[in-house]
């Protein structure tokens, strides 16, 4: 009887110890929040627009990015329609192209929020990457 | 009706607690981090102490529920899962049930059809809606582990690329969350529609339904539609995994609160639930113990301690009396 309690105990405890100790490993290191990207320098274009704002507010842009691409990726693939206006009136193309732009100074920019929420876009696959672009 | 409009009632409170809290109150600490531990801490210790308590249930006797030949003689081929003749056997009967649910896929249907007639037919739906319920579920708590390592664990990384592998969405849709929604509709529609499982219902079996279903609502909505900044999620849930008390890092929309506070409801009310049956399968005796009773014999340790009297015994003390009668000795 108290055999069976202590072995299947032993069982779990040994599991449990395991479990915690495999995960004090892996989430030790490398678990703080990346830098803010920096302010992007403009890349030069023959309209000057204005490099210091995205294309949303920032805030926005941090939790809503994928979809503005999806959107993005629809009108100009689907229906053709390759220009983005802003609420307060510049335009862009919409294009992966147009992000690295603008964020090319840091070619870690896309990859390192990435990194850190464990996401891995399939986008690089076909489009050039950021560490591609700024070689 | 009652019995599912009281639970309906008490999730959109639970619902309702959280958002009022961090909107109105801001009371993000508290339903961040707080609530968060104190579940946890319910849930382990309330896990603990049921498993145990089951543990200390003495079993002495077999109970062979078998839907096999059992071992007897070697030259009769004896069925080894449906009734395991040695603990490695049973276990696989346990892992079996666990992971495939065999039980549930022998489940019929009984029917009072015209004339009258009495019909039992196989039914899978229950089996099918279980199982997809039930992996759906397995797969999205590994997914979440993004959220409480630096580093994806390798085996995971393939399931959740199997997972998103339909491309439908960005960020990118995830086949379980379709199917967990579509499992759970039809595990709380099944309760309803049936009319002897809706007599045989309680509160207790809608409650648990709509409580995980809300979660998943919860976090579907706040992936796919109102979202919220992963970024500060996961700073949140890294602090969570290192049992740091660090003030929220950051402002999150209120559903995520919503999402992280039914989950809390949800562990804490596990030990003190049916949900127990994630630990009870283990222990459950006509799935662990192996059908051995005839190789061998199983004595209930608590049995009074029987005096036995041999016939040499009984012989010995009427020796003399039997000789005279001329009963036939085996002593003489
Ligand atoms: C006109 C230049 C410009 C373009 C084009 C642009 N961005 Fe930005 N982006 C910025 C600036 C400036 C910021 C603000 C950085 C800050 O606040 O630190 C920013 C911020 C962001 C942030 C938030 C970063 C953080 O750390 O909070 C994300 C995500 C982002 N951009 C993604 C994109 C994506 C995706 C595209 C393409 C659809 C894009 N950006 C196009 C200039 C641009
Ligand atoms: C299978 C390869 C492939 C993958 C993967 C892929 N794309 Fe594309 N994408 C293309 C092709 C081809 C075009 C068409 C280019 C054109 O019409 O100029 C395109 C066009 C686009 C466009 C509009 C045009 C342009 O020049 O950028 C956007 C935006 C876009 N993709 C975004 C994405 C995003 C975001 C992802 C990741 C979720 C992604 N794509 C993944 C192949 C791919
Ligand atoms: C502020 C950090 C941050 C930056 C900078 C950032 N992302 Fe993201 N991105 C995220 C997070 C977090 C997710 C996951 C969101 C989720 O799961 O809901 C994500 C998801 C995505 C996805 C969808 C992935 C999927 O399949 O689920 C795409 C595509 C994407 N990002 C593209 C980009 C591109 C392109 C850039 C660079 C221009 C970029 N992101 C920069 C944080 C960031």
């Amino acid at each position: 009887m108290s055999n069976r309690i202590s072995t299947i105990l032993a069982f779990v405890i040994a599991v449990i110890m395991f479990v915690a100790a495999w995960f004090f490993m892996q989430s030790g290191d490398g678990a703080s929040a990346p830098a803010r990207a920096e302010a992007p320098v403009a890349a030069p274009k023959e309209v000057p627009i204005d490099s210091t704002r995205c294309v949303a507010s920032t805030e926005w842009m941090k939790s809503h990015h994928m979809q503005l691409l999806n959107q993005w990726r629809h009108d100009s693939v689907r229906e053709g329609n390759r220009t983005y206006a802003t609420p307060d009136g510049r335009h862009f193309d919409k294009s992966l192209n147009t992000c690295l732009g603008c964020h090319a100074s840091n070619p870690m920019f896309c990859f390192m929020c990435h990194e850190y929420a464990n996401v891995k876009p399939t986008c690089w696959n076909c489009h050039i990457s950021p560490m591609e672009a700024t070689k | 009706m009652k019995k599912v409009l009281i639970p309906f009632v008490m999730v959109a409170v639970l619902v309702a607690i959280p958002y009022v809290g961090v909107t109105a109150g801001g009371q993000a600490y508290l339903f961040g981090v707080i609530v968060p531990y104190t579940a946890a801490a319910i849930f382990l210790l309330g896990f603990l102490y049921r498993m145990i308590d089951w543990l200390k249930r003495p079993v002495p006797f077999r109970i062979t529920t078998t839907a096999g030949q059992e071992k007897t003689l070697d030259w009769i081929p004896y069925n080894r899962i449906d009734s395991p003749a040695t603990p490695m056997q049973a276990w696989v009967r346990i892992l079996l049930e666990v992971f495939f649910f065999r039980s549930l896929f022998r489940n019929t249907k009984a029917e009072l059809r015209e004339g009258p007639s009495f019909t039992f037919a196989s039914s899978k739906w229950l089996w099918m809606g279980g199982l997809a319920f039930h992996w759906s579920l397995l797969v999205i708590v590994l997914r979440h582990t993004r959220f409480f390592f630096a580093e994806l664990p390798g085996f995971v990384q393939p399931i959740e690329v199997a997972d998103r592998f339909m491309e439908l969405t960005l960020p990118a849709f995830y086949l379980t969350d379709a199917l967990v929604l579509a499992a759970i509709t039809f595990l709380f529609v099944r309760r309803l529609r049936d009319v002897k499982l809706s007599v045989i219902s309680l509160p207790t079996d809608y409650f648990p339904l709509l409580l995980i279903g809300s979660i998943a609502v919860a976090g579907v909505l706040m992936r796919y539609v109102d979202k919220v900044d992963i970024m500060t999620v996961k700073a949140l849930t890294m602090n969570l995994a290192q049992f740091s008390f660090d003030p929220v890092p950051g402002d999150i929309g209120p559903i995520f609160y919503v999402h992280l506070f039914l989950v809390s409801v949800l562990m804490a009310y596990i030990p003190f639930s049916k949900l127990m049956h994630m630990g009870g399968i283990f222990l459950s005796p006509t799935r662990n113990l192996c059908n051995n009773s005839r190789e061998k014999r199983h004595v209930n340790p608590w049995n009074k301690p029987i005096k036995f009297r041999t016939y040499a015994e009984y012989e010995d003390e009427f020796r003399e009396k039997m000789k005279k009668a001329k009963l036939p000795l085996e002593k003489e």
